[in-house]
């Protein structure tokens, strides 16, 4: 019995302090639109990837990230603001395309999905980052009346959006070109007229933390914006930061 | 050690396991339920896109819970009351979808009724097409909930006394009359309490419904999807809803367990000082 009770008493410590964990390790919280390259570029890291926003939440919340690689620059300013993380950096852009799935035909610009018949769109959501880009390119492009012609369904994160996609469930879908690149080639990708793209920047900061592993993520943001991680960055099909 | 302490030891243990795991179980729902002032939860819960999500969900559940007595309870007495060869395989693809991650079971329904699905062409001829609608949601809570109603009511048509019902046969009472009047009666507490967890289960549903049916505002747009879109707009109405959702589980499950609700029938058949 006393053996017994022991045993689980170890088990649960032992539990316990797993999930604590140790601070050198240096932990990366992605946008999801960073997942394949990141993953690819460094391997050391442990990383979450995630929605932007949903980052920010946690990462407002304690979570126990040393550094935030966003896909906008709005929550790592809006942490900066409240002193959460370092003076945010750019490291990437990105651009929008639409997508449709690899043997369609029936989409093959913008007016289609204005004049055509009723489609299913898979677009993000108005509060999540690719949402707000998404708005931005059809306000600019004239073509608003997109959204409440066709069947939208409105998906939290760029995964939502290329899988919809991809599986046939949406005729076509707005999103990163990078996301039309790592799609299996289940996706194709049709351009967006240059005039209407956003700006859509990359940018990261280092989390301040009680316990945060400053120095690694520091070391992590200098490689990202150096020749290496900017190549890697390029083969993904991201562009370069923007000089502001 | 004595065998008495040993009891009493063992005993102490059992009391701090369940102390334990109840307090884990239960913190986090009481931290939901206290983490929005009650006086918000009306203003939170009336936004038109919240009144549009609990109109989809309890459209989509009724039917979905329609279809699920309609074929389940005559498909779970076949299984429950018939020997054939394969029951066993039978009864575990049935169990399937219970263990199933709800994600994968919305990718299978949608490789299954999707546009490019084997049955997506002819779907779509007939001018269905079932991704983006309501359909899809009632599919998707279909396919997970049906497996909670089945399980409960193949075991609770199963523990039916063999003898009761070749006795009202050899009265010359019908197949359907037997069915009616003996099994069905001894076996609707299992049969409730089936429908009470697949309901909950659906009401809760998802991950199939995102992937499957995605998130279309008043067409596919369910409670659960709701406090996922809300998440990164308003954490107070996710948890407003989140309230909801549980308020509403817990009333289908309580309702199932009312007629014994205060009676511990565990107490009763077996003797307390058994453990």
């Amino acid at each position: 019995m006393q053996t017994g009770v022991a045993a689980f008493l170890v088990v649960l410590a032992a539990v316990v302090l797993a999930a604590c964990g140790s601070n050198d390790t240096l932990t990366v919280y992605g946008a999801s639109s960073l997942k394949i390259v990141l993953s690819k570029f460094d391997a050391g890291p442990t990383y979450s990837f995630a929605g932007s926003d949903v980052l920010a939440q946690q990462i407002e919340n304690g979570a126990p990230a040393d550094l935030f690689a966003a896909a906008s620059p709005k929550y790592p300013k809006q942490l900066a603001a409240k002193g959460l993380c370092e003076k945010p950096v750019p490291f990437a852009s990105n651009t929008l395309v639409i997508i449709v799935p690899a043997g369609s035909k029936a989409i093959s610009s913008l007016a289609d999905l204005k004049l055509g018949p009723p489609r299913r769109l898979a677009i993000g959501a108005a509060a999540v980052p690719i949402g707000a880009y998404t708005r931005e390119v059809l306000a600019n492009a004239g073509v608003d009346a997109v959204l409440t012609r066709n069947t939208v369904s409105d998906e939290q994160d760029a995964a939502g959006i290329v899988s919809k996609v991809a599986l046939g469930s949406a005729d076509a879908g707005i999103t990163y070109v990078t996301d039309a690149k790592s799609s299996d080639g289940r996706v194709r990708a049709v351009a967006l007229p240059d005039s209407a793209q956003p700006v859509v920047t990359y940018m990261a900061c280092v989390v301040v933390r009680d316990g945060a592993n400053t120095t690694a993520a520091k070391d992590y943001l200098t490689k990202l914006t150096g020749p290496d991680g900017q190549a890697a960055l390029k083969a993904a099909g991201f562009g370069p930061a923007p000089s502001k | 050690m004595s065998t008495r302490r040993r009891n009493q030891a063992f005993l102490a243990a059992c009391v701090l396991a369940a102390v334990v795991l109840i307090a884990f179980l239960a913190i986090p729902l009481i931290a939901l339920v206290t983490s929005v002032a009650p006086g918000r939860l009306p203003g939170l819960l009336t936004s038109p896109q919240t009144l549009d999500a609990v109109r989809v969900t309890a459209e989509a559940n009724l039917i979905a819970d329609a279809l699920i007595l309609l074929f389940g309870t005559p498909a779970a007495y076949l299984i429950a009351r018939r020997s054939f060869a394969g029951r066993r395989a039978l009864i575990t693809l049935i169990e399937l979808p219970l263990v199933l991650p709800p994600a994968v079971a919305g990718i299978a329904l949608i490789v299954a009724f999707g546009p490019n699905g084997p049955f997506g062409g002819a779907l779509a001829s007939a001018g269905l097409t079932i991704p983006f609608t309501e359909v899809a949601v009632v599919l998707a809570v279909t396919f997970v909930a049906a497996p909670f109603y089945l399980r409960s009511a193949i075991s609770a048509f199963a523990a039916i006394d063999g003898h009761c019902l070749d006795a009202a046969r050899t009265l010359g009472a019908g197949r359907l009359r037997v069915f009616r009047k003996i099994a069905l009666p001894l076996s609707a507490e299992g049969l409730r309490s089936g429908w009470a967890l697949a309901f909950a289960r659906g009401v809760g549903e998802f991950g199939a419904t995102l992937v499957f049916a995605g998130s279309v505002a008043g067409v596919t747009q369910t409670l659960p999807l709701a406090v996922y879109a809300e998440l990164p707009v308003s954490l107070d109405s996710a948890i407003a809803i989140g309230i909801l959702l549980l308020a509403v589980s817990a009333a289908i499950l309580l309702l199932s367990k009312l007629p014994h609700l205060w009676t511990d029938s565990k107490s009763q058949s077996a003797t307390s000082s058994a453990i």
